[in-house]
């Protein structure tokens, strides 16, 4: 099964390279970007010794092709055109640092399963059209990404869309979510609470809650208002598959009976809806809200009211509810996990073209279960051989709010940044105060300057032995030697009690060429 | 009291009035000789432009069309539309601007070429590096060109009007039978026109509202059918010489303001195409599929930091970050995670102490609390089976219910589109599922 990607993968990259190969002669637009970091530090335990080394070398190598078939080139300026275009961006991302054995499975004694399982993975590469049968029909083929209240997401297939001309748009959308295991592929957009990954070469009892990745079809459809420009929203639904075997006994000592289960399940199964409303010089209203189908609940709510006072001064009023859900493969979806609820007061006030200053302060409320469980009673559960009461009574966690506020400030010019970023967090899980200043400037367009520097003070009130108040300052020299070509050194210090003095360095270079 | 009283006040200060009112002459004349120019501002004596003049769209206070689409200008013209628009000389736009009729591209000049004024003026500019003055007043070359020294051996200072960063059809917009004024503002008004009466963004919409497709010819909304394309992927382009284009207040309220990180999923989540009509997804990916920690988002001894604001869930980290995947591999090898293999090094306790954390009776500090708070927290650093070991319907800690309450009301719903996550804790012949079969 896990074939299949690697043939989508291939199929996508051949149709951009047999559409690059063939038509080098045309008059399409075209680049070629990479951008690469290399970077050192180390991490330390309390006690002083060198956890883990990091010796990272990230580098991507990225490829546009628009107008393949010239049609804009055909009507220069005119918006109404049809147009194809391609789009790759390949990724590099390696740690010399990391010791073999932690991804050998036959050193179990250092085994971290899932960890670095594909050095080389595929952000995205697909086929894009755009206004065909006049203006009607759009499409992308191979992996793409898709935002909207549902998330940040990426599947290998194929979407089309609709746009009619009665303000409304119209997506369907259908392939493999991508999951990690898989060659050119990353665990970043599959649901969280299930530690799955490429099994190859394990003994059957090594580790067994590490999960064997199997595909997982998707499939979705989303209608989206379009033209009007004061007003905007989507719906969208989606339905994520988990397919293949899934090991349930987590003992390898047989502790429980061993069951595999497989089969096709539900992964997940959203929708959601997202919508924007503003009167330019009045007030602007966002809102959104996601409703999980598996878990038969609102887990998501948003919604922001920002009242413009003259040109300069925006007040804004938020609330945000969120609760915690997982791949319907995990069992977190039934922990008590309880919501949380987020007011918020925010203002921006623009006080010149150059400078702007936003605060806001918020305050987080928990709802915290409180109830007894009372397991066989009123026939809910059957008594459990180790149940007792006094395991299961939640008096109150204390103190149900955290609070949070934030300023930032900017000064902006062409060649000058400088920006300050402060917050504080407080509550029963610790604080944190702090603030930073960062400057940039690019002399004579080519020589980039830049410094940081901050002061946090955090207290971790879990674990009083990891107070600290830390200082850091990040130094750092460039030199652009074209729009959009850099090289850019830096040097980052942090001194605090815990880590004593943590020096990081980092090289970035960054290119472009395009046709 | 009679009005004879006031009266007889009243003529004794004739004489002073009218010694007052000869005195006010004096500069009044004195003013007649050196009376302000016009045509050196949109009003005379540079008096602030009422909105109603302006074009649509413009705010109150105006500051001016965008820079970055307008680049600034150098005006060494004096020009007085008003008065060659008004009945004294009665010229229309399209006297002068006959250009802009026929004209389908930004890059066009559609000022009057020098000779068009020759006729009125007296003047003749059939060859530039000649031109001849005219015979009065409004023929000398100082009349109009602002700063003209007859000791410059005739050079007048170049008119400095960058083209606008756009793609801007003047034809199909006259072809649709619309007026100057519905983008410029009431020109014929003003005395000089300047930066301020070239159109608004915000006037624009008041057409363009109309969806891309099938709505050929008429005022189609997307960006590109006003701004010029981008030549890296991006729908429009953003960067100029004059300066880079950010989205303002009034669209979208995505004024990328300094707290814009924190709001942006506001705007992207409900339309994630607007902003790719500036961003790609390199820009996205660079926070939301990273692998270099941007300082912006994460400052300072982030390492260090990380677990308060990782349990306050201040910012979600799962907005960028796979919880079993990112947060599990590290927590595994630094041995912070209760699976963490044999080898790893030891990174001391994480939790607090065991009375607190896990022991009963439960009380502010437990786990179970934090679990509820935040359970993302715990699933960054464990693995199913580290729960399963006391939560579990049977073994070790049997009877440690981590169910929400009300859980069974709604379990068969789960039960039926995932019975998985349920067999991990129950073995399949558990005679409590059948509360959820």
């Amino acid at each position: 099964m896990a074939s299949a990607r690697p043939v989508w993968l291939g199929a996508t990259a051949l149709v951009g390279l047999v559409l690059l190969g063939v038509r080098p002669a045309r008059a399409m637009d075209s680049e070629v970007t990479s951008d690469s970091t290399a970077q050192a530090y180390d991490l330390r335990s309390p006690t002083g010794e060198t956890l883990l080394s990091r010796r990272r070398f990230t580098t991507m190598l990225g490829v546009g092709v628009y107008d393949l078939f010239d049609q804009r080139a055909a009507a220069p300026g005119d918006p109404t055109v049809p147009e194809v275009s391609f789009r790759a961006r390949l990724r590099y991302d390696a740690d010399y640092g990391m010791s073999g054995a932690t991804v050998d499975p036959g050193n179990p004694t250092s085994l971290v399963p899932g960890a670095m399982q594909s050095n080389v993975d595929l952000m995205y590469g697909y086929l894009e059209g755009r206004r065909f049968l006049k203006g009607w029909l759009g499409f992308k083929l191979g992996r793409q990404y898709m935002t909207d209240a549902l998330g940040w997401w990426s599947f290998d297939g194929g979407e089309v869309s609709a746009t009619t001309p009665f303000f409304v748009k119209v997506e369907a959308y259908g392939g493999l979510e991508q999951r990690g295991g898989f060659p050119l592929s990353t665990s970043r957009f599959e649901a969280d609470g299930v530690w799955r990954g490429n099994r190859s070469g394990y003994d059957p009892s090594l580790y067994p809650q590490f999960q064997p990745a199997a595909i997982a079809p998707a499939f979705g459809a989303a209608i989206e208002s379009t033209g009007v420009t004061w007003l905007h929203s989507r719906l969208s639904y989606r339905r994520v598959y988990d397919t293949g075997a899934s090991n349930t006994s987590e003992f390898a000592s047989g502790l429980y009976t061993p069951v595999v289960y497989d089969g096709a399940r539900i992964s997940s199964d959203k929708l959601g809806y997202a919508a924007d409303a503003n009167l330019a010089d009045v007030a602007g209203v966002k809102a959104g809200v996601v409703y999980d189908f598996y878990n038969a609940e609102a887990t998501q709510l948003y919604a922001t009211v920002d009242g413009y006072l003259g040109k300069k001064v925006t007040l804004s009023a938020d609330y945000d509810y969120y609760v915690p859900t997982f791949d319907a493969d995990s069992i977190w979806n039934f922990f008590a996990g309880e919501p949380m609820n987020d007011l918020g007061l925010r203002a921006n006030v623009d006080v010149t073209d150059k400078i702007s200053v936003s605060g806001g302060g918020k305050v987080r409320i928990y709802d915290v279960q409180t109830g007894p469980q009372a397991p066989g009673g009123s026939g809910t559960y059957a008594p459990y051989p180790n149940y007792s009461p006094a395991f299961d009574i939640f008096p109150g966690n204390g103190h149900p709010f955290d609070e949070g506020a934030n300023l930032s400030a900017r000064y902006r010019t062409g060649a000058t940044l400088v920006s300050l970023r402060s917050a504080g967090n407080w509550g029963d899980e610790g604080d944190r105060v702090g603030a930073d200043v960062a400057a940039q400037h690019v002399f004579e367009s080519r020589y980039v300057t830049s410094v940081r520097t901050g002061v946090w003070q955090w207290d971790d009130k879990l674990r009083p032995d990891r107070d600290a108040t830390s200082f850091n300052y990040v130094l750092g020299a460039g030199y652009r030697f074209a729009p959009r070509c850099q090289t850019l050194f830096e040097f980052e210090h942090d001194m605090n009690r815990l880590v004593g003095q943590r020096i990081r360095l980092m090289l970035t270079l960054s290119l472009a060429v395009g046709k | 009291m009679s009005l004879r009283e006031p009266l007889r006040h009243l003529r004794a200060l004739l004489p002073w009035l009218a010694v007052l009112a000869v005195l006010a002459m004096v500069p009044l004349a004195l003013a007649e000789g050196t009376a302000p120019l016009h045509g050196l501002a949109p009003l005379a004596a540079d008096q602030k432009v009422p909105r109603r003049l302006l074009p649509p769209g413009a705010e109150e206070p105006d500051d001016g069309p965008s820079d970055v689409i307008y680049p600034a200008q150098q005006l060494t013209l004096r020009f007085n539309h008003a008065l060659h628009m008004g009945t004294m000389i009665g010229a229309t736009c399209k006297t002068c601007h006959a250009a802009a009729y026929r004209s389908h591209s930004a890059t066009d000049s559609l000022i009057p070429r020098p000779k068009e004024c020759d006729a009125c003026h007296g003047t003749n500019h059939d060859d530039l590096s000649a031109v001849k003055a005219g015979d009065d007043a409004t023929g000398q070359c100082s009349f109009c060109h602002l700063g003209y020294k007859a000791a410059d051996g005739n050079a007048v200072a170049q008119l400095q009007m960058p083209r606008a960063n756009l793609q801007f059809s003047h034809q199909a917009h006259v072809d649709r039978n619309i007026g100057c004024q519905q983008c410029h503002g009431a020109v014929e008004q003003l005395e000089l026109a300047t930066r301020d009466q070239l159109p608004r963004m915000r006037g624009c919409f008041k057409c363009h509202q109309m969806p891309d497709s099938a709505s050929r010819g008429e005022a189609k909304s997307a960006c590109d059918t006003c701004h010029l394309r981008g030549t890296a992927g991006t729908a429009i382009q953003s960067l100029f010489a004059s300066g880079t284009l950010r989205p303002p207040r009034w669209l979208h309220n995505a004024e990328h303001t300094p707290d814009f990180l924190e709001r942006h999923k506001l705007v992207a989540a409900d339309d994630s195409q607007f902003c790719a009509n500036c961003h790609k997804e390199d820009f996205c990916t660079d926070c939301h599929d990273g692998r270099v920690r941007p300082r912006s988002v994460h400052p300072n001894d982030y390492l260090s930091m990380h677990p308060i604001e990782a349990r306050m869930g201040t910012q979600k980290c799962q907005s960028c970050h796979r919880e079993q995947s990112f947060c599990l591999n590290c927590h595994l090898q630094v041995g912070v995670g209760e699976s963490s293999p044999a080898g790893a090094k030891d990174s001391a306790r994480f939790h607090p102490p065991k009375n607190v954390w896990s022991d009963p009776p439960v009380k502010p500090g437990h786990h179970g609390f934090e679990a509820e708070r935040n359970l993302n927290a715990c699933v960054s650093c464990h693995t199913e089976r580290d729960c399963v070991t006391c939560h579990g319907a049977t073994g070790v800690g049997a009877g440690f219910d981590p169910h929400r309450t009300g859980f069974v009301g709604g379990c068969a719903n789960q039960f039926r589109r995932n019975p998985r996550p349920c067999f991990v804790c129950h073995e399949p012949s558990d005679g409590v599922l059948a509360q959820c079969r």
